[in-house]
């Protein structure tokens, strides 16, 4: 196979979601409104509790990293979503595609509607709120969204990992784990007040460090970047990995045909 | 293709249930071979596994020369299937979901383009080929399916129940396809149907599934040979016979006599029919009618 094939096998998953994307009213929702709706609460919340530029800019930071989040992790859970709404799964894997051209070709165009949000909300917190969101220079942005689009991805693939194993009734996962992201990874308040458990799985999460790392940019303490960037990477291609042998799996106790009944 | 002692079972919270024993057949390239069987012989699920979508318990499974439990991929190349009941994305038309399944394939350039337009031109797609697979009838979901399953140009085809839900019209079409498809093509099919005139039109050799067992395997005339399942003749007379001639000529099986009317199963092999004109004597044939057995009649012997 060529090199073009490979990458059309890639680009099969990112055309397919542009395309139901772009036919689906609620992308616009997806896209501007909930993450909008997101930021401004949190926004008016700080003018109510009359907190410095510097707090303001730490939950807002924390409202753009969990909105980029939601939406590129959906992106590559829709690998499997897509097709498990349309029962279709196996139109995908009887033909010659393995786990990375799907989570590949999704996770770009994740990485698009990513992009999106954050300029979406960058703008808008800036003017709404004053928040500058280059303060840290354009590698901190960049290093910051990155190690989140990896991030997401990974949690993309534990949804897929979870419908294998579990069947349809696993599909709630889409939009519970970015919720379990929230709540311990710090998005909104340090984690140093999680209690003691809560604060030794935070350690074990990339998005506290992505979250610490951006907001070192604003004043707020030091930074494990690479550590972060490290388990993220390591989490990535640990959920690749896991992925396959979920798929194998399915193949092996019929999973793959129940899913497309 | 070759596939030995095939089993898949499947576990259900803390059933299991055998669905497949023991298979063991092998297909001959360029040969259209066919799956038969009752609903629940276990048909689909041998499909799946020579498709490799899903994977047996046990035996082993050689495709195009291939393990199919090791090469996978490279075999998911060079085959395809077109299922009964088909869905893809709703929310896609059938020129994007052709294009989106070309992709899946690692088609791309001109030949991606010119093999969507291929296969919506054969199946009569034209029209539809911007409508949303959700908008489109049983029938014509089921030609979006067959024109998928040609994208690649595989050199096996499976193809399960490939004309249920098409009118009598666009089945008649897609049986004239699939003999086109594989005699210009020179490639193997393996298909499922429920519909006995269609497998003893289309296949060279037949598998009986009864139960996850192979019940039979051969060419339709093989089979109806092997089940002994004869000829019926109807002869109407005047006159007076003796139904007990009629029994004991070798080779018939059955005699049933009706005022004026003899119905009788014979073997058509041999000179069974002559012995029985013969055996009428004095007795004046009104009309004779003869009925060949067919697949219909071998399908109802063996899943009895």
């Amino acid at each position: 196979m060529s090199w073009r094939g490979e990458l059309n096998k890639v680009l099969s998953a990112t055309y397919k979601n542009w395309i139901i994307s772009k036919r689906n009213v609620f992308t616009v929702f997806e896209l501007i409104f909930w993450p909008f709706i997101g930021l401004l609460s949190i926004g008016l919340l700080t003018r109510f509790l009359e907190v410095g530029d510097d707090m303001v800019a730490f939950v807002l930071v924390g409202a753009i990293a969990l909105s980029i989040l939601q939406i590129s992790q959906i992106d590559v859970a829709y690998i499997l979503l897509f097709d498990l709404w349309s029962k279709s799964i196996k139109q995908t894997f009887v033909s010659p595609v393995r786990g990375y051209h799907l989570v590949l070709g999704a996770m770009l165009f994740g990485v698009i509607r990513g992009v999106a949000v954050f300029l979406v909300l960058a703008a808008a917190s800036g003017h709404l709120f004053g928040f500058d969101f280059l303060a840290g220079g354009a590698v901190t942005v960049i290093v910051f969204l990155a190690g989140t689009f990896i991030t997401s991805a990974s949690i993309g693939m534990v949804v897929c990992i979870s419908i294998l194993l579990f069947g349809q009734r696993a599909d709630v996962a889409a939009w519970t784990l970015s919720g379990i992201m929230m709540l311990v990874s710090g998005v909104y308040y340090p984690v140093s007040i999680l209690p003691g458990p809560l604060q030794i799985l935070s350690k074990s999460i990339p998005l506290t460090y992505l979250l610490e790392y951006y907001r070192s940019a604003y004043g707020y303490g030091s930074h494990q970047i690479l550590l972060g960037m490290a388990l993220a990477l390591l989490y990535f291609f640990a959920s690749l990995l896991i992925l396959n042998l979920a798929i194998e799996r399915a193949r092996r106790t019929g999973m793959m045909l129940r899913l497309s009944e | 293709m070759r596939a030995e002692k095939i089993c898949k079972s499947f576990r259900r919270l803390f059933k299991e249930k055998t669905v497949l024993f023991d298979i063991s057949l092998s297909i001959e390239e360029g040969e259209v071979f066919g799956i038969l069987g009752p609903n629940g012989a276990g048909k689909t699920t041998l499909m799946s596994i020579f498709s490799t979508l899903i994977r047996p318990d046990k035996g082993s499974l050689e495709v195009l020369g291939r393990d199919a439990l090791r090469d996978t991929h490279a075999i998911r190349e060079r085959i395809n299937i077109s299922s009964g009941n088909p869905n893809f994305p709703w929310s896609l038309t059938v020129r994007e979901n052709l294009r989106h399944s070309a992709m899946l394939y690692g088609l791309y350039g001109r030949r991606l383009y010119r093999s969507v337009d291929d296969a919506i031109s054969a199946f009569e797609l034209g029209p539809q080929s911007d409508a949303k697979f959700e908008t489109l009838s049983t029938g014509q979901k089921q030609r979006v399916s067959l024109a998928k399953s040609i994208l690649n140009r595989p050199q096996i085809l499976f193809l399960d129940e490939p004309t249920s839900g098409l009118d009598p019209e666009m089945a008649m079409k897609t049986r004239d396809l699939i003999k086109k498809i594989y005699q210009e093509e020179e490639i193997t099919v393996v298909l499922t149907t429920h519909y006995m005139p269609e497998a003893e039109e289309l296949c060279d050799r037949i598998a009986f599934l009864r139960e996850g067992r192979l019940a039979a395997l051969g060419t339709p005339k093989e089979l109806k040979r092997a089940l002994q399942i004869g000829h019926r003749i109807t002869i109407e007379y005047q006159g007076v016979i003796d139904p007990v001639r009629l029994r004991i000529i070798p080779g018939v099986m059955e005699v049933r006599e009706l005022s004026g009317r003899v119905e009788m199963v014979f073997d058509h092999s041999g000179r069974t029919f002559s012995t029985i004109i013969k055996a009428f004597g004095e007795a004046d044939i009104l009309d004779i009618e003869i009925e060949q057995p067919d697949l219909e009649d071998v399908f109802l012997e063996l899943a009895r």
